[in-house]
């Protein structure tokens, strides 16, 4: 328990990781679950929405209106490219998962390289915006106020992802799918605007996810790769079946890349990985017990 | 019977291929005896170290356009290298500008392992190498060699510069030592730790997040609080140090804790990218562009003038090596006799002040205390004193 005490503001800096993680993986998650695609481009997308802070946000201090105006932009191109990426993907549906995410690993190349020859090789940092700038003290220890504002909009958007896959009707088109398309197409519903959407909003995540994440991780290149690795990693360790899992997989995700760098940091850029092995050992066993459950 | 004429006339090709590339060191010398001379520069021109190269690149070209494009009266063709991130992308680069481009001299790098990499093919190919920012002890310690000279520091002597200081500002408490996990700064801390304790002060703990890979310090802040420490002594480049510095301020250590440095934690754009957080930080460097000379007042506003932004110690570095070229390349015929100049300069007149090359070709200079304040509305390393040369 005096370990927990010791190590809490390492413990909360895990959740606060973590919750943005999930910003990244919840998109990658639904629309490889949902539309069996493995959008590789889900990285430069994060990065393009953290240059997009560093062009409204970046200087010394930046106001709460740039960083709305930051996260509108994001959206905006995030539905573009959205939409763009599903328009791409139709014809190679029939040729196969290889060949969709070959074609968005080479978006994201270019994409990557377009940032690089805009902005520089230069590592860009970017003042969290208005009076988040600040820093919370409770009971002697002090934690900047912006990243307690990313845990609380994390878990926000954690509930309302749930809510709309698990609750609406739209939720149900898409665990339908994810279960039988053609059976669902078959019952007369047009499935392609469903699909754009629905990638739509897994970028429009990833681009909110690079404004979000801009004053803690900044912007530079090979960002997008970092970002992409845990996003992947979020992905196997939850599990794409269940918002719920993705949630778990991106905060254990998240605690081992703050709270593991901390205790191990001899073995920092192994933990990830080793705990992603650990998933897939224990996935089997997982879900036998789960069965036996049910 | 054709197959076999068109085999071992292939075979012929590669051999004289293999006798051409074997002559690479005899082509060097004949790239210093015609006129105009090639020189190298290795630069990280992309990575966490970007920022380092574009300074010692500016420092060089400044000097190298007051002087109409010559060095000791020779013409000068620039060859610019990419060192890329470390060693492994670092020294082909810099072996290639030995054998393809046959440049005369090199001048730069950043990165330690890459120069303690090119320590053997510069020696062997006899091509002065100048280094204009690796700090890297064995450069000029262990390892020195006749063809490798430094006109930036040495990891030792500049962390040294900051011991007695901090050891009479903190008294009886202790510091706590930080900086990443690599040569650099295990021999930063390990050069103040010696020159610290020798003035009778006490170290809380150390540590050293691994180099390149941390973007998050609060494990290690929250450390430094748990240890109790009156103050923090950190070595951090580029990025890292605006990532450290900024969670300094984040998580509460600034102002309580005071945070003492070596220069290249508040040097260039680094200042600017920590904004605020930087106010107040100590660090202690071998140049400040508020030192009042003659020589630093010119340099001062010909950099400016010329890249609108105040010039770095990485700058200065990277000019003095022109300086020194200008000086050896007279009349030189051969990268021994560039060595042999190098050997008989004196006293080098510098924008950070006078200096010159020790017995081992790391330059015996004064290092300066500066304290980051507001000036004007922009964050400047003013000077601050005088550090005691070791």
């Amino acid at each position: 328990m005096v370990w927990l005490i010791d190590n809490f503001i390492t413990v909360v800096d895990g959740v606060a990781f973590g919750l943005l993680l999930f910003t990244i993986a919840i998109g990658l998650s639904l629309i490889l679950g949902v539309l069996d695609v493995l959008n590789l481009a889900h990285g430069a997308l994060y990065l393009v929405g953290a240059y997009v802070a560093v062009q409204l946000l970046g200087g010394r201090t930046a106001s709460m209106w740039a960083y709305l105006l930051a996260l509108i932009v994001a959206v905006v191109i995030g539905l573009g490219a959205g939409t763009g990426l599903a328009v791409m993907m139709r014809p190679l549906a029939r040729r196969g998962h290889l060949d969709q995410a070959l074609a968005s690993l080479g978006v994201a190349l270019v994409a990557a390289d377009l940032l690089s020859a805009v902005f520089g090789n230069e590592v860009h940092t970017v003042p969290a915006p208005g009076f988040l700038a600040g820093k919370f003290t409770f009971l002697g220890y002090t934690y900047p106020a912006y990243r307690i504002a990313v845990i609380l909009l994390g878990l926000t958007l954690a509930v309302v992802v749930y809510l709309v896959v698990e609750r609406t009707r739209i939720g149900a088109l898409a665990r339908a799918t994810v279960v039988d398309g053609p059976m669902v197409r078959a019952m007369g519903v047009d499935t392609r605007p469903f699909v754009a959407g629905l990638f739509a909003f897994g970028t429009v995540l990833a681009c909110v996810g690079g404004v979000m994440g801009a004053p803690i991780l900044g912007a530079y290149p090979g960002l997008d790769q970092y970002v992409l690795i845990l996003g992947l990693v979020v992905v196997v360790v939850g599990g794409v079946d269940s918002v719920l899992g993705t949630l778990f997989g991106a905060l254990v995700i998240g605690q081992v890349e703050v709270l593991g760098v901390s205790l191990l940091p001899k073995f920092a850029s192994f933990l990830v990985f080793a705990t992603m092995t650990g998933a897939l050992l224990l996935r089997p066993r997982i879900s036998r017990l789960q069965a036996v459950a049910a | 019977m054709q197959g076999k004429g068109r085999a071992s006339r292939l075979l012929g090709c590669v051999v004289v291929a293999l006798l051409l590339a074997g002559c690479g060191s005899s082509l060097t010398a004949a790239t210093i005896a015609s006129g105009s001379v090639k020189v190298g520069l290795l630069i990280p021109q992309s990575g966490v170290l970007a920022a380092v190269g574009t300074d010692i690149s500016r420092g060089f070209h400044l000097y190298l356009s007051q002087h109409g494009g010559l060095l000791g009266g020779r013409k000068i063709s620039l060859v610019t290298a990419d060192e890329g991130a470390g060693p492994d992308t670092g020294v082909p680069a810099g072996q290639r500008l030995i054998q393809q481009n046959q440049v005369g001299v090199t001048v730069g790098v950043v990165n330690s392992a890459t120069a303690l990499g090119l320590i053997q093919p510069y020696n062997e190919a006899k091509v002065p190498l100048v280094i204009a920012t690796a700090g890297a002890n064995a450069l000029t310690g262990v390892h020195a060699s006749d063809y490798i000279w430094r006109t930036s520091f040495s990891n030792a002597n500049l962390g040294a510069s900051m011991g007695d200081y901090v050891a009479k500002q903190v008294g009886p408490g202790t510091v706590y030592l930080i900086a990443p996990d690599y040569a650099a700064g295990h021999e930063q801390i390990a050069g103040f730790q010696q020159a610290f304790q020798a003035a009778g002060g006490h170290v809380a703990g150390s540590a050293f997040p691994s180099f390149g890979a941390t973007s998050n310090y609060q494990p290690y802040l929250a450390r430094i609080q748990q240890s109790g420490a009156n103050a923090v002594f950190a070595f951090f480049s580029g990025v890292e140090a605006i990532s450290f510095v900024r969670q300094y301020k984040d998580f509460g250590l600034s102002p309580e804790i005071p945070l003492y440095a070596t220069g290249p934690v508040t040097e260039g754009n680094v200042l600017r990218g920590e904004g605020a957080a930087a106010l107040g930080i100590r660090t202690g460097l071998n140049y400040c562009t508020e030192l009042n000379t003659p020589t630093n007042r010119a340099f001062v506003a010909a950099y400016g003038a010329a890249y609108h932004d105040p010039p770095t110690v990485f700058a200065v570095a990277g000019y003095d090596a022109a300086h020194v070229l200008d000086k050896a390349l007279a009349g030189a015929t051969s990268g021994a006799q560039v060595v042999a100049g190098l050997r008989q300069l004196g006293d080098i007149d510098s924008p950070r002040g006078t200096w010159r090359f020790s017995p081992t070709h790391n330059p015996i200079q004064q290092y300066y205390l500066r304290g980051v304040s507001e000036q004007n509305g922009t964050l400047v390393n003013v000077l601050a004193g005088k550090l005691t040369n070791n």
